[in-house]
């Protein structure tokens, strides 16, 4: 258990370390000699940092790819479930029968807090990203004040699901195998899934959500505050929405996994119990 | 129509910060905020230069290109222009200015930036000309009223040049053959000068 906590704090520490790194770049004036083209040179670096190498990639990725990208995202990742809800439709599972005490009191809480913050986050996120569609002005201001805020909500119950998950959340040999089969959700046909507690897709939107939520968090910090180099806040605002894709393309995958494609497993984080056939198939290696 | 541009002569910019305090006052900038800003270099040494800086009204400006909200837009003059009430103070413009133009002022709630401030060629806002609104918001409006942007207005040495870029560029163009102050081609004082 010890082992586990020192681990987290290691990480935390990386992550921390990697940021100051960044931090301490720039800032160089140095002494003027040779033409006013050299001159223009030096100044421009006091000015704005390094802008042809940092400017203008933030430039070009925030006004041709970032807000394409999540379009892509955010249309062609329902669209997809979409189809397979239409042509292989969703799992049922039989409710009335036995039934295996899966989430705890304490593990439900923490998720139901995550899921109310993460999501807000989403949302809010996205809102700016398309803040033109919205006209921008105050609803667009409002969702900022609710990004920040949803992300102090978030950071405690990120925290205790990474600290309590993070032994089930490790990968497993087994994990490939469910990744060829792509878990099993393109066949009808009810077959035992390798997968434990969690399966390969559960691990990855874990890892995408604790460890990238931790990123997006102190990204989000400096950006917020400009609490860093001109330089830096570029790389951090490039990775956060970077970061970002990848993240909201997982909650969307997550949100039809537990909501639609099986039915009726959105019980199991409200009472904590999950019949005993779906454990049997989805989890069939998870001991109870 | 004529193309509005800056220009600021280092061989006469004096450190007087004349401009920045003129725009300040003049315009009512918000406080913590500076739409013009003097940068010296070498401060001391031989050689030491200084040049006001602001938002130089880009052609093909970047802060346009990527603030989330069309908060920012260019006049048919060059003149770019924000719309502080559509602004959301994410801080893009200022994170793809190559002049460091864009500022923010602060004591909104959260800590948050408020609406982004920049300079604007004395040329207002998006408001209704000479409306209460408009000088609130962004200042005076001087080009409607037919005169230079006040920076260069007061500056005593004449080096910050504002206005058509035509006539701009001949006022430059005729002091730089004035003063003979050589090629300036690449590496030529690097290569040539006798320490």
């Amino acid at each position: 258990m010890q082992r586990r906590f020192s681990s987290v704090v290691l990480i935390a520490l990386t992550v921390l370390f990697a940021g100051s790194a960044f931090a301490g770049e720039l800032q160089a004036g140095g002494a003027v000699t040779g033409s006013s083209a050299d001159y223009y040179g030096q100044l421009i670096n006091v000015i704005t940092g390094n802008w042809q190498e940092y400017g203008q990639l933030f430039t070009l990725l925030q006004s041709q790819w970032f807000s394409k990208i999540f379009l892509v995202v955010i249309t062609a990742v329902p669209a997809v479930f979409l189809l397979h809800y239409l042509i292989i439709g969703a799992k049922h599972f039989d409710h009335d029968g036995e039934q295996i005490y899966f989430f705890s009191l304490f593990a439900r809480i923490v998720h139901f807090v995550a899921a109310i913050s993460f999501s807000l986050l989403v949302i809010t996120g996205l809102m700016i990203i398309f803040g033109s569609f919205f006209g921008g002005g105050m609803i667009i201001r409002t969702a900022r004040y609710v990004h920040l805020v949803s992300a102090m909500v978030f950071a405690l119950p990120g925290l205790l699901m990474f600290v309590m998950w993070l032994k089930e959340m490790l990968p497993q040999f087994h994990d490939i195998k469910w990744i060829f089969i792509l878990g099993g959700y393109l066949s009808k046909k009810k077959k035992p899934v390798p997968a434990a507690k969690f399966n390969a897709g559960q691990k990855m939107y874990f890892w995408f959500a604790t460890l990238g939520g931790g990123i997006m968090a102190y990204t989000g910090y400096i950006i917020w505050g400009f609490g860093a180099t001109v330089d830096t806040v570029r790389i951090y605002t490039m990775l956060h929405n970077a970061l970002g894709i990848g993240i909201v393309a997982f909650y969307l995958t997550h949100v039809y996994m537990s909501v639609f494609a099986i039915a009726g497993s959105l019980e199991s984080m409200k009472t904590g119990y999950k019949p005993k056939d779906e454990v049997d198939i989805l989890h069939s290696l998870y001991k109870y | 129509m004529a193309r509005l541009k800056f220009l600021c002569d280092t061989e006469r910019c004096i450190d007087c910060s004349g401009c920045v305090v003129a725009c300040k006052e003049g315009n009512h900038v918000p406080v913590g905020v500076n739409r013009r800003r003097v940068i010296t270099l070498d401060s001391g040494k031989p050689g030491e230069k200084s040049i006001s800086v602001s938002c130089m009204h880009c052609a093909d400006a970047p802060c346009i290109a990527v603030c989330p909200v069309d908060a920012i837009y260019q006049r048919d003059d060059g003149v770019v222009l924000v719309n502080k009430k559509t602004c959301i103070g994410c801080g893009y413009c200022f994170m793809a200015c190559p002049f460091g133009a864009p500022q923010f002022p602060k004591g909104e709630v959260f800590g948050a930036r408020g609406a982004m401030d920049k300079c604007t060629f004395c040329a207002g806002g998006p408001e209704e000309t000479f409306s209460a609104e408009e000088k609130h918001l962004y200042g005076q409006n001087r080009i409607a009223e037919g005169k230079v942007p006040l920076c260069a207005g007061m500056c005593a040495t004449k080096a910050l040049l504002a206005g058509d870029a035509d006539v701009v560029a001949d006022v430059y163009r005729e002091r730089v053959f004035q003063r003979g102050s050589g090629s300036n081609a690449w590496g030529w004082s690097k290569a040539y000068d006798k320490k």
